[in-house]
């Protein structure tokens, strides 16, 4: 307990001598909080290192007398964490913004927080309910499960004709949140799944639900899974020789799921995302895939682009005079950004992202081609 | 010990280390609710909580030492219930705490009644499954629990209509709360509550005889402890404002029961400086970056490695030895049995383990006043027969009564209760109580004092029992057992161990004890020791009584030869 | 067919559970306490395995590592013999200091441990989901309907070998005898002059030797994160328990009954059907049976 009376005599010493030293430069603070740690940590360091990309390269385009801060605490695993995270993150000296996990829980957790300290939430949790909490103060850039679900679904329905699809979510908040979307919408359609189960992440033996496809009949399977039971799965229908459709959840766009797969395990699936950085055609984009590959060693994926493009329009809002969090809130809230992935703009609940993409892998490269743009599904923009 | 105990060190009275360890973690928690902002608030509201958890579990884990694994499904019980109905009614706290409570404790019971008779691991596997039972409902039953997501808008704590904010009136709700439970916990498990618990744990196979109903008290901690969890999730939600699948994790266990571990297991003060402690710890190390859970692990390992009796066993060392609990009462009382006498009959008992024939068909009985000896060659069943009267096993045929009650049958502390008390060949002590604590835990008078005078047990009284000999062991027992106001005593080999002079002073005792009307089943082979004071001999072979008789015919008697001796070659 | 082709997967999965559930029965015998950080020890096996891979290409002629049948053969033994290594460290770190503590002292401080393996890796290797090299090559064959992947029989194959040669150490050598000695009365077997803590480590070595083989082969068969070890430990501590405790060949019995539920009657339920009546299923029989599944039938608690 000692230490923790050090930590606020240290927090109080550094503000003393920040308070009388340099009063020149205006300091705003957009701390990044992401599961790094824990199940989620895939996907939860694609969305710090596509934020720290943004905040890395402010500098260059802020004003000279702006000094932006951040620093990045880790969620975890657990809504209990999230909200240590934020308090924590909250001390810094004017936060504008904060860069919220990508895990739905603790989203829910977060958004009380940040409507009582007035701080806008910038993510790209894809879980439906974040944004029909009624508050004002999230914003979604990666497109939820109102759109590429839609995307999904209509892909599915329209391209590939399916008949009797067979749909295979996961136990999870993520899952939970496109089988709910996907199954109403293929009802909707009259096309209503001829099964339609969902499974644990640590399911290790994707046979049963496989055979249970199988023997339904279905034409199509249509997937919201994540990254590891994502591959699994595609490897045992391959294996099984079970020859129809797959069109799978975001999961399957990432680089590092398509690692885990052979070029014939890959070979003719298709993956719904928001946008697909390393496929290349988008002279910006694939700049920017450039600078990402080289700053952290990896391949970007579409969440990185998504978390990349919500702190741009954070600093956008910098850059057009916004030094509060209500000034960035504002903004936010009203303005078109035109982003590297789409164009983002508010539908009012803070969904920014309104386009989404079907990726299909050939049978020729690792690299997934954008077979199907589906742009304002919403109609918001 | 990894930290040397060398008498110099030992300068502070025993009390004064869990009043140390109180005012430390009572002063960071005043610190930090005056100095803190909202973060401190808020890791020291979540530190109450776990608190609470922790006490809870010292009751099924600690005390009733069960390896309960579906505490953490307690919490998470406790957390829906009070989310739900908060949060669906707009309920009080004061109405949805106490709801929490119930359910968790009834999901507790749910869980104890079936499971409580398995042993250890299998105890473990059952609470295991129910806990994951528990998980696998709150995920897949989304209509209820919101499924994976869980269920946001959970309100704050509100106490007689008032919202309790977040921050500084949430924290001091919650260690309000914790305050209440560890005095509710301290009352529940101290002085000769307490004596209970450990005499349950140390010696499962004595507490029966003792008139201890280890099974109703296992429930009781389960439930007890449940409660406690219940109330933990309840604040937990509360403090969070959401609910989700993670408060059923596994890993809420183990996170308790590491707490538990590092803090004490039977420690009040020692569980809330754990919970305190771990709950900040992962915080902070949080400059580690990508490592810093890496790095809490590794400190977490540093602290069992150099505090494997917890952090209260590692302060113990500058404490001088623990008093006994129960204070010295001076030994003067009359020692009459307070009941009428009562005959203990055994008709017709049988009993075979697999193909093993141990008794078969034995009846014999023991009157108030009379002192019967048994013996027989080594496995003829003799001690097979104290057990199967003591309800520590089961006759396969027969039946025995002590004076109107039937004990066959029932549980061990059915016959404790009707006053038929016993020893045990290997003296079952806690080894970690004081010679007058562990007399008093068969005790209901506090007149433990005077049986240790009575048995003539002239040694420091304060010592722990595991620091006895063998002769000082026997005669603690048999203080014990006297002390439960026995009306008749089995004695398994009581003058084993002892000296010349001990066991004709023992022989002694008994002949008055037994002129006051108790009635005494004494097992031996030492034929010295049971001529002088026995009415009657009994002696068993096989599982079969071969002869009965005063001393004197029994030791004449061809058979009784023939089965010690084996027939004569020549 | 299909229910052929869920027996031999069925067959495969239980018998990578039962190489993660033996490792965890070999250090309960000889120690009498749970080791938590298992299953984070499976997985850190499969990673230890992706770390060797790299090495192995890397030294290796341009030939055989090119071949990828011989990456996986050459891996398997290193793998073992570094997770051996690793055995004894993890045994002098965590276990020597408290070998005098009640056994769930011990169970924490491998809590510690598995803290470690788990959030060291993440933070090494990232939480992408890994996959290591097949042991042979990654072809499949048919037989009629029927689809049987070489990686499958490598897995049965390989626990059929190590677990074969476990039960003939434990049972027909010196060693073996003296460990069940030792696990049974370690006072006893002290004072017999068998070295009881050597064998404690021994132990300990042969139990991450198994974690290893089991993370390399699970690791391929259905890839591995850094978070995958909790899962297994819950698999491995069911499957010993319902195996009766300390019994290595109930240990694999148990496992195979977990694999059964989660593919035979999963495919006939749901997942979490299946998972809710396995745990339904041993409740009852616990009910039952109060001393374990498969356990033997042990008399009075005295």
């Amino acid at each position: 307990m000692f230490t923790l009376n050090f930590r606020i005599l240290a927090v109080a010493i550094t503000g003393f001598f920040l308070g009388s030293g340099s009063a020149q430069a205006e300091t705003v603070s957009i701390p990044v909080l992401v599961p790094v740690t824990g199940f989620l940590s895939l996907e939860g360091t694609s969305q710090r290192n596509g934020a720290l990309l943004a905040l890395e390269e402010a500098a260059d385009n802020l004003p000279a007398d702006l000094d932006v801060q951040f620093e990045v605490f880790d969620t975890a695993t657990s809504p209990e964490i999230a909200v240590n995270a934020f308090l924590r993150a909250a001390e810094a000296p004017n936060v504008v913004a904060v860069v919220a996990p990508i895990f739905g829980t603790q989203m829910l957790a977060l958004l009380p927080l940040a409507r009582e300290d007035g701080v806008p939430l910038i993510t790209i949790s894809g879980t439906a309910s974040i944004t029909e909490q009624d508050n004002p103060y999230v914003f979604r850039f990666f497109p939820g499960d109102v759109v590429v679900k839609e995307a999904h679904a209509r892909y599915a329905l329209e391209v590939l004709g399916a008949e009797r699809p067979a749909l295979i979510t996961q136990t999870t908040a993520y899952g939970q949140s496109g089988q709910a979307h996907l199954s109403t919408r293929f009802i909707d359609a009259g096309v209503a799944p001829v099964l339609d189960e969902a499974v644990d992440v640590s399911v290790n033996d994707m046979l049963p639900v496989l055979i249970k496809a199988q023997r339904a009949g279905a034409d199509m399977l249509l997937l919201h899974l994540h990254s590891g039971p994502t591959a699994q799965l595609l490897r045992q229908a391959a294996s099984l020789g079970l020859d129809i459709p797959i069109v799978a959840g975001s999961a399957l766009h990432q680089p590092t799921t398509a690692d885990l797969l052979t070029q014939d395990e890959l070979a003719g699936s298709c993956a719904e995302t928001g946008s697909s950085p390393i496929s290349g055609g988008d002279t910006d984009i694939d700049t920017w895939t450039q600078r990402y590959r080289s700053r952290f060693a990896i391949e970007p994926d579409a969440f990185a682009l998504g978390q990349y493009d919500g702190v741009r329009m954070v600093l956008a809002a910098l850059n057009e005079g916004a030094r509060s969090a209500a000034d960035v809130r504002q903004y936010l809230s009203r303005e078109t950004f035109d982003g590297l992935a789409m164009a983002y703009k508010s539908d009012g609940t803070g969904n920014m992202a309104h386009d989404a993409v079907i990726v299909c892998y050939g049978s020729d490269s690792r690299v997934p081609r954008i077979e199907r743009r589906y742009e304002n599904v919403t109609g918001v923009r | 010990m990894t930290v040397g105990t060398t008498g110099k060190m030992r300068i502070l009275p025993a009390w004064s280390i869990p009043t140390i360890v109180l005012a430390v973690v009572g002063a960071s928690v005043l610190s930090g609710a005056i100095w803190g902002g909202r973060y401190d608030q808020q890791l020291l509201a979540m530190a109450g909580v776990w608190a609470l958890l922790v006490i809870g579990y010292q009751f099924s884990f600690g005390h009733a030492g069960a390896l309960n694994l579906a505490h953490g499904a307690f919490f998470a019980i406790g957390a829906y219930g009070s989310a739900i109905f908060s949060r669906t009614w707009g309920l009080d706290f004061l109405i949805t705490g106490p709801l929490a409570m119930a359910f968790s404790a009834l999901a507790a019971l749910l869980v104890a009644l079936p499971v409580l008779r398995l042993s250890s691991h299998y105890f473990a596997l059952a609470t295991l499954a129910a806990a994951q039972l528990v998980l696998l409902g709150v995920v897949n039953l989304q209509s209820l629990t919101g499924g994976a997501n869980g269920l946001p808008g959970v309100p704050g704590l509100t106490v007689f209509g008032f919202a309790v904010a977040r921050g500084l009136p949430n924290l001091i709700v919650v260690w309000a709360l914790v305050a209440a439970g560890a005095l509710v916990a301290w009352k529940l498990t101290s002085g000769r509550r307490g004596l209970v618990y450990t005499a349950m744990r140390e010696t499962p196979l004595a507490a029966g005889t003792l008139g201890i109903d280890t099974s109703r008290l296992r429930i009781q901690s389960l439930v007890v402890g449940g409660a406690f969890a219940g109330l933990a999730g309840a604040l937990q939600v509360h403090t969070l404002r959401v609910v989700s699948p993670e408060v059923a994790q596994f890993s809420v266990l183990v996170i308790c029961l590491t707490m538990t571990v590092i803090g004490g297991r039977l420690s009040i003060a020692g569980g809330l400086l754990a919970a305190l402690l771990l709950s900040h710890s992962p915080e902070w190390f949080r400059g580690f970056e990508s490592y810093y859970l890496a790095a809490n692990g590794a400190v977490l390992l540093a602290a069992v490695i150099f505090a494997p009796a917890g952090l209260i066993g590692l302060l113990a060392v500058f404490s001088k030895r623990p008093r006994p609990l129960v204070p010295a009462v001076s030994p003067t009382r009359d020692f009459k049995p307070n009941r009428e006498g009562a005959t203990l009959e055994i008709s017709d008992v049988a009993k075979s383990y697999g193909g093993v024939v141990a008794l078969d068909g034995v009846s014999f009985s023991v009157g108030p006043g009379e002192i019967v000896g048994l013996i027989g060659p080594n496995g003829s069943g003799k001690t097979t027969l104290a057990n199967i009267a003591t309800g520590l096993d089961r006759p396969d045929r027969g039946k025995i009564t002590f004076g109107e009650v039937t004990l066959s049958g029932r549980p061990d502390y059915v016959a404790a209760r009707a006053g038929l008390a016993r020893s045990f060949q290997t003296p079952e002590l806690p080894v970690t109580l004081s010679v007058r604590d562990a007399v008093a835990t068969g005790s209901r008078r506090g007149d433990e004092n005077a049986w240790l005078a009575q048995v003539g047990f002239g040694r420091s009284r304060d010592q722990t029992c595991g620091a006895l000999d063998h002769g000082s062991r026997r005669l603690v027992e048999f203080a014990r057992a006297l002390a439960t106001e026995a009306r008749c005593v089995i004695l398994d080999e009581p003058a084993a161990g002892l000296s010349d002079g001990q066991a004709s002073d023992l022989a002694g005792l008994l002949k008055n004890l037994a002129a006051e009307g108790r009635g005494f089943m004494v097992i031996d082979h030492n034929m010295e020791f049971l001529m002088p004071i026995c009415d009657r001999l009994i002696c068993l072979d096989r599982g079969r009584v071969i002869a009965v008789g005063t001393p004197k015919d029994i030791a004449g008697d061809p058979a009784v030869r023939r089965a010690y001796f084996g027939d004569p070659i020549l | 067919m299909a229910a052929l082709q869920l027996l031999v997967n069925g067959l495969a999965l239980g018998a990578a559970y039962g190489l993660v559930a033996l490792g965890f029965v070999l250090v309960l015998n000889a120690t009498g306490a749970v080791n938590f950080a298992h299953g984070d020890w499976v997985m850190a096996g499969g990673f230890v395995a992706i770390a060797l891979t790299g090495a192995l290409t890397s030294i290796l002629p341009v030939e055989f590592a090119g071949g990828g049948a011989w990456v996986g053969l050459l891996l398997l033994p290193t793998t073992l013999v570094v997770m051996a290594g690793l055995g004894l460290i993890f045994c002098r770190v965590a276990y020597t200091p408290l070998k005098n503590q009640p056994p769930v002292t011990i169970f924490v401080s491998t809590i510690a441990v598995g803290l470690i393996l788990s959030n060291g890796i993440n933070a090494q290797f990232g939480g992408a989901p890994r996959s290591t090299p097949p042991l042979f090559g990654a072809g499949q064959f048919s037989l009629g309907d029927l689809v049987i992947s070489h990686q499958s029989l490598s897995i049965l194959g390989t626990a059929i070998i190590l677990i074969g040669g476990l039960g003939w150490l434990m049972e027909r050598t010196q060693t073996g005898r003296r460990m069940r000695a030792a696990a049974q009365d370690p006072e006893m077997a002290r004072a017999m002059g068998i070295r009881v803590d050597r064998l404690i480590a021994v132990s300990f070595a042969l139990a991450l030797a198994l974690a290893g083989a089991a993370g390399l082969l699970l690791a391929n068969q259905f890839f591995i994160t850094p978070s995958s070890g909790g899962a297994l430990m819950l698999k491995a501590y069911l499957a010993v328990t319902i195996g009766g405790w300390g019994s290595l060949r109930g240990a694999v019995a148990g496992a195979m009954l977990i694999a059964f539920f989660e593919i035979g009657v999963a495919s006939l339920t749901s997942q979490p059907v299946a998972e809710g009546l396995l745990y339904l299923v041993l409740f009852a029989i616990l009910f039952a049976r109060p001393q374990g599944v498969f356990g033997e039938a042990i008399g009075h608690r005295a």
